[in-house]
């Protein structure tokens, strides 16, 4: 009955657009069947995704699977056409699973639950879309898209300067993709052939220095979205006021979209300028791991501590982005389901604290453990995981950038050395935050102040399945990461020697490479910088 | 034999699941949990009880001359990159599991009396067990990966268990204390893990030695890098080992409760720094500079430990120094090259310094009854004294241990020490005195702490020592918080503190002997302490036979001639003799108190002080990295949201200003959309029409 030709990827995306139209006429007097429906719509298109995926995708094919492609608005030339690939894949499974944990999460929100749920769906259809499209026009579409709800998710149910972080979070972003929508037209009417699709865009070929004008501009929308400092002021102010479900989206899926578009775009579809590019990528992966880390270290409070924890772990995915090591690739598109899981488990951590302490100050805190042992159980292993502690998703993913990088061959020893030391500063100083966050809320003698009106009750079930949902991925990946690399390395290795071909040097070695050990490799001569 | 290492993986899975299944209870049905107690803790104990029994069936096998047994599997893959996990079990590996899973075992048993009344018995044997499962897996490494793996896991559980009473300031900060250390030690580890990848493309341990020595061989690394990295590498031990200057860690984590401190930080996970260093002997032993730094860092840590020792009151801190100082002894030992000695140490050194922490447990436990369950009275040696004849058997295996670490023959820590320091001796002169003068205070320490704890007469009811204690630590909070500093916690401290003492109502009567579950340990303790030196003695070296070091042949003493053996009598004899001039002016100064240490304190104030606040290393750091990393990241975070936040904004106003888009912004985003779009299409017509 349902064959390769279902539209598969379609009815994942539409599925739960279409749903969420029909929650206004859903009676709903109490408020809590809208929840239902929305939960079980988010699972229904999670078991669709999986399904999808494990019947019709070819794990050791690196090329674009499930493919549909249907003309829309012919004169445009703007078709519907999507598909997915070793990158996109992953990233469309870990929205699935994100997205329907957060409507999870938001059970308790009761004021206009029904436009809440509404937006949670669409997002849910949106973030999907942006993984999966494969034509420019359409990319840019569903970029734009999946703003908007969460404009106004951040601006009606977040904390007290909500307005202001959703404002400054649609200026950044739209004025971020400005640059993504001229890049994207220079690139479709590029050469004699006006087209959109993703393949064939990457297929044209682009004189370099048009290829670095464009690199540029994606560049700058990317590093709004990942984000990449100095365009990351945004996100603590939205990380800061929105609510945790919100959060969840923002920093498991919406920061990965941004590690998505620079693989997909800046290397796959301009390699030459990505040869050019790359040490300054590495050098901004580096600045944001040790500056994010050190301004987390600085915060008071506490989501936005959490929020430059999630810039200071995303500087991995650029020194893996740059490192043309099949190993560092792989290494950060695990950093990004690693930190999707992570992140959104620390910030569902956050805000189920907020939700007893009614604070996010550090300083009004203290001592909270005794009376909520689950809930510092939990916080005390999301925390380890995201210090990268091994027998966990993140370390293994750190590690992979770090061993990628330090035995790529496409930089000077000198260059990999010092990054290298400088990234490994950061394995010194993230425990130091993380450490002293949660010293300074569970450890110590109890706050009395915080105790004598505040009603500290433990975690209820709903959150601790919630965390253990996001727990076993974590610590799964972590015991046996071949069970998730596995399923996308023929990507990441085929666009690794695509990005090789462009470096003049290792071009030449990749068709007489060695089949024994080299000993002469480390004093070999660089190749960039 | 072959089905027995076939499932050797058993021995870290089997406290792993008990872990996780009283881990899963406490989550889930927390309340019928903690009501099962001993029902937890006789499931995890006689699970840990059957990987003991497996390693030592698989330590009898190695003892007969099995083959060394590997087992691997796939673990990452990436390219032409492969990782494979596994483990592998070989004399060393055979060993460490028996003296692991050995101690582990009785302390499990001990924790129980030790425990009995806390609230959180469950807890504490669901993470005793994991950190066995941790440190089970760590001795049976096959690469660096897998050890570095382990080696931080090891690091998590002893974090966890330091803040296991985390209601206490100091145990709070103590466990963070560790734990950051333990990373600047780890990242020292992870570079040069990563740089011996990039040098010989292995992880293995003897193929990273070998390639390493080929390589600096044929010039292809300078001898420089190579010892760069092994100095590197060296830099994990440091900090596990507790070695300056790392070693600030380990005093304040006796915050942790004192099986904890038996356990982790005396018999097993601080020796694993010696562990990996004899796993990677093949490669230190090839880069000479690198001994030379391991060999000095150790004999410095050996005497800085006993230097402070001295003058501890605390009687666990007084232990804490004195591991830190034999752990010196052992990484010394490696450094001048002798593998099977450093190793003996750390063999008798497990079983006498468990001893003797889980018997200062028992003390404090004791001491409890009398003074109340307050840290800074029941650990303080002021307080103490005639314990001997309120709990004989405690007393009794103490001093078998403090004999033991003292170097007098046949004790156990006779024979290792003496072999440790005949090697010193034969390698550089100048480090053997530093082992050898640091013998003959340990000797003194070691009977100061004895004649004070369990000779004399019981101190614990007199005020005078009570209120110097009292004003000590409220000198010691006031520095901590600055003088002041207005902190709102300090009030909450001291409030929480006297209710502490004062709604202690059941003390005030004697001392008392601990209950069987933990002298029993005590009492088994005490057989390896004083006889598993013999295995090792130089008229029959049965251990060096066994563990020796890879592709070393073993030289016995029976072929090496009468001339060793003369030498040894020479060697064994004065360090018995400095030892006995140590005991015999402690028993001078604490037992008859023929002379005062208060006068000789008074002699030389300054280097009394120094020993007393352990160098000023604490103060330094703090001043140093502590605060300095603080005002660090405060600029950082000032820097952040008045510069870069002010400049971005401002760049992109301006844009939107010139582009009167923030007019548009106001009416609606549909219309600014539609204008962005047109002009973006408009420029891309006019862009195409030039090309």
């Amino acid at each position: 009955m349902l064959t390769a030709d279902f539209p598969w990827l379609t009815t994942i995306i539409l599925f739960p657009i279409a749903a969420s139209l029909l929650i206004p006429i859903i009676p709903d007097k109490d408020g809590k069947t809208v929840r239902w429906y929305a939960l079980t719509v988010g699972l229904l298109d999670f078991a669709l995704i999986v399904y999808a995926f494990y019947t019709q995708y070819d794990f050791s094919n690196p090329d674009l699977q499930l493919v549909e492609s249907y003309p829309w608005v012919p004169p445009l030339d703007l078709n519907w056409s999507v598909g997915a690939d070793g990158l996109s894949m992953p990233l469309i499974i870990l929205t699935g699973f994100i997205t329907t944990l957060a409507i999870l999460a938001a059970w308790p929100v009761t004021f206009k639950s029904k436009l809440f749920y509404f937006l949670m769906l669409v997002m849910y259809g949106g973030q999907i879309a942006v993984f999966a499209v494969q034509d420019m026009l359409l990319f840019f579409l569903s970029w734009e898209l999946e703003l908007v709800p969460i404009y106004f998710l951040l601006s009606i149910w977040g904390g007290k300067k909500r307005l202001y972080a959703a404002t400054k979070f649609i200026l950044y972003t739209a004025g971020g993709s400005l640059f993504i929508l001229v890049a994207g037209l220079a690139m479709a009417f590029y050469g004699g052939e006006v087209t959109f699709d993703f393949r064939s865009l990457a297929a044209k070929d682009y004189p370099l220095v048009f290829q670095l004008w464009i690199y540029a501009a994606f560049l700058i929308a990317y590093a709004v979205k990942l984000p990449i400092i100095p365009l990351h002021t945004w996100l603590p102010d939205a990380h800061g006021e929105a609510t945790a479900p919100v959060h969840m989206l923002l920093a498991g899926i919406l920061l990965k979209m941004g590690g998505y578009a620079l693989i997909r775009m800046n290397a796959e579809m301009l390699p030459a300028a990505h040869a050019t590019f790359a040490p300054a990528l590495v050098v901004l992966g580096v600045v944001n791991i040790i500056y994010a880390a050190l301004t987390s270290f600085a915060q008071r409070n506490l989501k936005r501590k959490i929020a430059y924890s999630s810039i200071s772990h995303m500087g991995f995915v650029l020194i893996g982005i740059a490192s043309f090591t099949d190993l560092g690739l792989s290494g950060a598109v695990l950093q990004m389901v690693s930190h999707g899981l992570i992140g959104a488990s620390l910030f569902f951590l956050v805000g189920a604290t907020y939700d007893r302490t009614h604070t996010l100050m550090l300083d009004e805190m203290g001592g909270v453990g005794k009376q909520m042992p689950k809930i510092f159980s939990m916080f005390t292993a999301c925390s380890l995981a995201s210090l990268a502690l091994p027998g966990m998703s993140g370390f293994v993913a750190e590690l992979m950038v770090f061993v990628g990088f330090a035995t790529s061959d496409a930089y000077s020893l000198t260059f990999r050395i010092i990054i290298v030391c400088l990234a490994a500063i950061g394995v010194i100083l993230t425990p130091i935050y993380l450490l002293s966050m949660l010293r300074e809320i569970f450890y110590g003698p109890e706050n009395k102040e915080l105790t004598s009106h505040e009603v500290l009750v433990d975690a209820e079930p709903r959150e601790v399945f919630i965390i253990a949902s996001l727990l076993i991925p974590i610590i799964g990946i972590g015991l046996y990461p071949k069970l998730l690399t596995q399923i996308y390395d023929s990507k990441t290795i085929q666009l690794t020697a695509r990005l090789r071909d462009q470096v003049p040097t290792l071009a030449l070695q990749q068709s007489q490479k060695p089949v024994a050990m080299n000993f002469s490799e480390p004093v070999q001569a660089p190749a960039i910088r | 034999m072959e089905p027995i290492y076939q499932y050797a993986w058993l021995i870290p899975a089997l406290p792993l699941a008990g872990a996780m299944i009283v881990g899963l209870g406490l989550i889930s049905f927390n309340k019928d949990t903690n009501r099962l107690r001993q029902a937890n803790s006789i499931f995890i104990v006689s699970l840990l009880g059957a990987a003991m029994t497996l390693s030592f069936a698989l330590f009898w096998s190695q003892l007969h001359g099995h083959e060394p047994y590997t087992q691997m599997f796939e673990w990452a893959a990436a390219g032409d990159f492969h990782l494979s996990m596994g483990y592998v079990i070989d004399p060393l590996a055979s060993l460490m599991l028996v003296i692991v899973t050995t101690v582990a075992f009785l302390v499990m048993v001990y924790t129980d009396g030790y425990m009995a009344h806390d609230p959180g018995y469950v807890r504490f044997y669901a993470y005793l067990s994991l950190f066995s499962s941790s440190m089970l897996g760590l001795v049976i490494s096959p690469n660096l990966v897998q050890v570095y793996i382990f080696w931080e896991l090891v690091g998590m559980c002893s974090y966890l268990l330091i803040g296991f009473w985390f209601n206490r300031k100091a145990a709070a900060d103590a466990c963070q204390k560790a734990f950051v250390t333990n990373r600047v030690g780890d990242f020292g580890l992870l570079l040069g893990i990563l740089g011996l990848y990039w040098a010989t493309r292995s992880f293995e341990f003897d193929v990273v030695g070998t390639r390493l020595q080929d390589l600096v061989a044929s010039g292809a690394i300078p001898g420089a890098i190579a010892a760069l990295l092994a100095i590197l590498v060296f830099l994990g031990p440091v900090a596990k080992s507790a070695q300056f200057p790392l070693h600030v860690w380990l005093p304040d984590a006796m915050e942790g409760p004192t099986p904890i401190s038996a356990l982790i930080h005396a018999a097993t996970m601080v020796a694993a720094g010696v562990f990996l260093i004899a796993r990677m002997f093949p490669m230190f032993e090839g880069i000479p500079s690198s001994m030379t730094v391991i060999a000095w860092t150790g004999a410095f840590t050996a005497f800085l430990g006993a230097s402070i020792a001295i003058t501890q009151n605390d009687i666990k801190k007084g232990l804490a120094y004195s591991t830190m100082s034999q752990l010196g002894y052992m990484v010394m030992a490696m450094g001048v090259g002798a593998y099977s000695a450093g190793l003996f140490h750390l063999m008798t050194h497990a079983y006498f310094k468990a001893m003797l922490f889980l018997g200062s447990g028992s003390v404090i436990h004791g001491m409890e009854s009398a003074v109340g369950h307050d840290a800074a009275y029941a650990q303080d040696m002021r307080m103490m004294g005639g314990l001997r004849k309120y709990m004989p058997i405690t007393s009794l295996t103490f001093l078998v241990g403090t004999l033991a670490i003292s170097g007098i023959p046949p004790f156990a820590g006779f024979w290792s020490k003496d072999e440790v320091l005949g090697a010193t001796f034969a390698a550089n002169p100048v480090l053997w005195l530093i082992g050898y003068l640091t013998a003959g205070i340990t000797a003194f320490y070691m009977f100061r702490m004895y004649f004070m704890t369990f000779e004399g007469k019981f101190r614990g009811n007199d005020a005078a020592v009570k209120q110097t204690i009292r004003n000590e630590q409220l000198q010691a909070m006031g520095l901590a918080f600055g003088p002041g500093a207005m902190d709102p916690r300090e009030l909450t401290m001291e409030a929480a503190h006297e209710e502490e003492v004062h709604s202690d109502d059941h003390h005030g009567h004697d001392p008392h002997e601990s209950p069987l579950t933990m002298t029993l340990p005590l009492l088994i303790l005490a057989v390896p302490s004083t006889l598993i030196g013999l295995v090792g003695t130089p008229f029959h070296n049965y251990f060096e036979a066994f563990i020796h070091a890879p592709g070393e042949t073993v030289q016995l003493a029976a072929e090496a001639g009468q001339e060793t053996l003369s030498e040894f009598y020479v060697m064994a004899g004065s360090s018995v003799g400095i030892s006995l001039i140590g005991i015999s002016i402690a028993t001078l100064m604490y037992l008859r108190h023929k002379i005062d240490p208060g006068a000789i304190a008074a002699k030389i104030p300054s280097l009394y002080q120094l020993s007393k606040n352990k160098w000023y290393i604490d103060e330094i750091y703090n001043e140093l990295f502590v605060k300095g990393s603080r005002r660090l990241a405060r600029q950082v975070l000032e820097v952040d949201s008045k510069v870069v936040d002010g400049v971005v904004n401002l760049a992109g106003l301006a844009t939107l200003l010139t582009g009167e888009g923030l007019k548009y912004l106001e009416n609606g985003r549909a219309q600014f959309y539609a204008l962005i779009i047109f002009v973006a299409v408009l420029g891309l017509v006019v862009f195409s029409g030039i090309t």
